[in-house]
């Protein structure tokens, strides 16, 4: 359902993909491993069209998105993308409920659907005990479950995490991990990118690429 | 309306809510000071119109070494017969300084025999006899006179050193508030003991007439008939009266012209300047799955909440400044403008253009100065933002 065609990606002089090819099935969990540098946040902001390759294609349930105006790169992200970032990248001065619905926020759904879609992700990435908390005032773990939950929300097919361990401890690394199964039970497509050796042992992991290679 | 959208917007304002209140304030001051100067001009230019339009037709002046002297009133029988005049009037009017509080009020002579010119004197006239020694007063010299405790009467400074003493018999309002409230209204016999005139004397003559469209053959026939005296014309006093409108306004050009000026910087400074927390949050926004569109709404929305209660809140202080406190300071800029004055107020008049032009350069400039920089971040890959 993901499909990387001759792909090359530089910055200025720098190349930093360079004539990739790859292919991703739906429901698959796929990591990407790889030393700083070598391309991972890239490629996943290539397939979330938040940049565009300097060359070849990106296939993405037949849509050409590496073709696609802006306009539509927006769209297909919210219908199609879960992002989790190396940095969570949420709203400090906003509550862990306000983050997580922030990606439903245009569709203009109903107060109470709305709640109730909250709710269910709060209470199945285990945070509705902090809901109006400001993220400001949470811990690391808490924060990761509420980026996971709004990367969650809208019901993307494709589930994007950058890094997700990188600032956690053991314990909460392996609560990830947990969630991650949750979510690949869901049939969700899932790629990630780390250089933490906990995802290379994993037993539901379909794939592991290696980019330094 | 994208009632979650507004949720978000008012959660931003909520989240920046220092610089979203002093912009408020900011905003609020503008349309309210700009508001303020609009109203003035437009009520000074309605008043002043209405005092024009009381004036009469022609008035004879006469002259005594090129310096201006009173008139035998006794001419208008004369005046009377030329064809074309419909009424002649010798008038007595002048001014008195009023130490006490160094300004200069006016004193108008009234004879109940006579047509009066102006609208609330023939009100005045009809309504109530002006009884030998007494005076009506507007309210505004009513108001001076008794801070001054003088409550039932004044005593005026004769010509010849001595004082006379005159009953205030009562006060008299009109529609022209600029000219009636510094009015002192009494018979015209007591007038001229007060300015020393004799039997007849008259400040200067005031004729109407019939046709207007003749006034300026009478005004030539009048000049002829009486070569040592000034005609003046209504529209040439008219002409003048603008003039000196026409500074005032000058002068609030430049006041308004710096209000501007402030209200561009400060836009220009909202254009330039936009945080990289703004940045940011932009950036995520469009990760998550905003559409450009999106964001660019919820800009509108913020930008427009800002704006138009900045501008309702700053059109009512204006209102409230100029029609009910009678704008203090900044009348200041106007009053004096022939002499002090005793009381300012100033005749509602609302003027639906002034209104829009107003909304047009605060509303839509500053949702602009909102919406295109946050546009110019939105364009931009949210990769580069976020990284
Ligand atoms: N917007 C950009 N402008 C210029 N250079 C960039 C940009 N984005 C990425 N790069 C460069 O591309 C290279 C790959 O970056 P990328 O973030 O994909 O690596 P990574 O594998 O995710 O590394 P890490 O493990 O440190 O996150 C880096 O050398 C980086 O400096
Ligand atoms: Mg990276």
């Amino acid at each position: 359902m993901i499909e990387l065609i001759n792909v090359t990606k530089s910055f200025d002089a720098q190349q930093v993909l360079k004539e990739l090819s790859l292919r991703f099935d739906e429901g698959e969990l796929i990591v990407i491993k790889g030393k700083s540098g070598s391309g991972k946040s890239t490629l996943l902001s290539l397939i979330a069209g938040l940049a565009k390759p300097t060359s070849g294609e990106i296939i993405v349930d037949g849509k050409h998105i590496s073709k696609l105006p802006e306009h539509f790169c927006s769209s297909y992200r919210r219908d199609n993308i879960g992002m989790i970032f190396q940095k969570y990248n949420l709203i400090e001065t906003l509550s862990v409920k306000e983050n997580i619905l922030l990606p439903l926020v245009p569709l203009n759904l109903s107060e109470e659907l709305l709640e109730k879609r909250v709710a269910e992700q709060m209470h199945t990435f285990n945070i509705s005990h902090k809901a109006d908390e400001l993220i400001k005032y949470l811990s690391g773990g808490e924060q990761q479950r509420t980026a996971i939950a709004r990367a969650h929300i809208a019901d993307p097919k494709i589930i994007l995490a950058d890094e997700p361990t990188a600032n956690l401890d053991e314990v909460l690394s392996k609560n990830f991990i947990e969630m991650l199964e949750k979510m690949k039970s869901k049939n969700k497509t899932i790629i990630v990118a780390t250089h933490d050796p906990l995802f290379f042992e994993l037993d539901f992991v379909d794939r592991i690429i290696d980019f330094d290679s | 309306m994208n009632l979650q959208l507004l949720k978000y917007v008012i959660r931003y304002i909520e989240r920046h809510a220092f610089k979203n209140t002093f912009l408020f304030i900011v905003l609020t001051l503008i349309t309210w000071l700009l508001a303020s100067i609009f109203f003035i001009t437009n009520s000074m230019k309605y008043e002043l119109s209405l005092g024009v339009d009381a004036l009469p037709d022609i008035v004879l002046q006469n002259t005594k070494g090129g310096m201006r002297s009173t008139v035998d009133e006794r001419v208008s029988e004369h005046i009377l017969e030329i064809p074309g005049v419909k009424s002649v009037k010798g008038r007595v009017w002048g001014y008195y300084y009023f130490d006490a509080e160094s300004l200069y009020l006016s004193l108008v002579g009234v004879d109940i025999f006579e047509p009066q010119e102006r609208d609330s004197l023939v009100r005045l006239v009809n309504e109530n006899e002006v009884p030998v020694n007494s005076m009506f007063v507007g309210e505004g010299v009513k108001a001076l006179l008794a801070r001054n405790y003088y409550s039932d009467y004044f005593n005026f400074i004769k010509s010849d050193g001595t004082k006379k003493r005159i009953n205030i018999a009562g006060t008299f309002t009109s529609a022209i508030s600029l000219e009636s409230n510094e009015m002192m209204v009494m018979p015209k016999n007591e007038l001229r003991d007060i300015f020393g005139y004799t039997e007849h004397e008259a400040t200067d003559i005031a004729i109407d007439v019939a046709n207007k469209t003749e006034t300026p053959m009478l005004a030539l026939k009048l000049q002829q008939e009486f070569p040592n005296m000034r005609v003046v014309v209504k529209d040439d006093v008219k002409v003048f009266y603008e003039n000196i409108f026409n500074y005032k306004n000058g002068l609030f050009l430049a006041l308004f012209t710096i209000v501007l000026f402030t209200f561009f910087v400060i836009v220009y400074d909202k254009l330039s300047a936009i945080s990289s927390a703004d940045k940011r949050e932009i950036g995520i926004l469009k990760a998550i799955g905003w559409r450009v569109e999106d964001i660019l709404k919820a800009k509108l929305y913020e930008a427009l909440l800002i704006s138009f209660n900045a501008f309702l809140l700053g059109l009512v202080l204006a209102l409230a400044f100029v029609y009910f406190f009678d704008a203090p300071i900044i009348q200041d800029i106007f009053i004096g403008y022939t002499t002090l004055k005793p009381s300012f107020e100033l005749i509602f008049v609302l003027d639906i253009d002034t209104l829009f032009l107003l909304f047009v350069l605060i509303v839509p400039v500053y949702t602009l100065a909102t919406l295109i920089p946050a546009w110019r971040i939105a364009i931009v890959d949210a990769d580069e933002v976020i990284r």
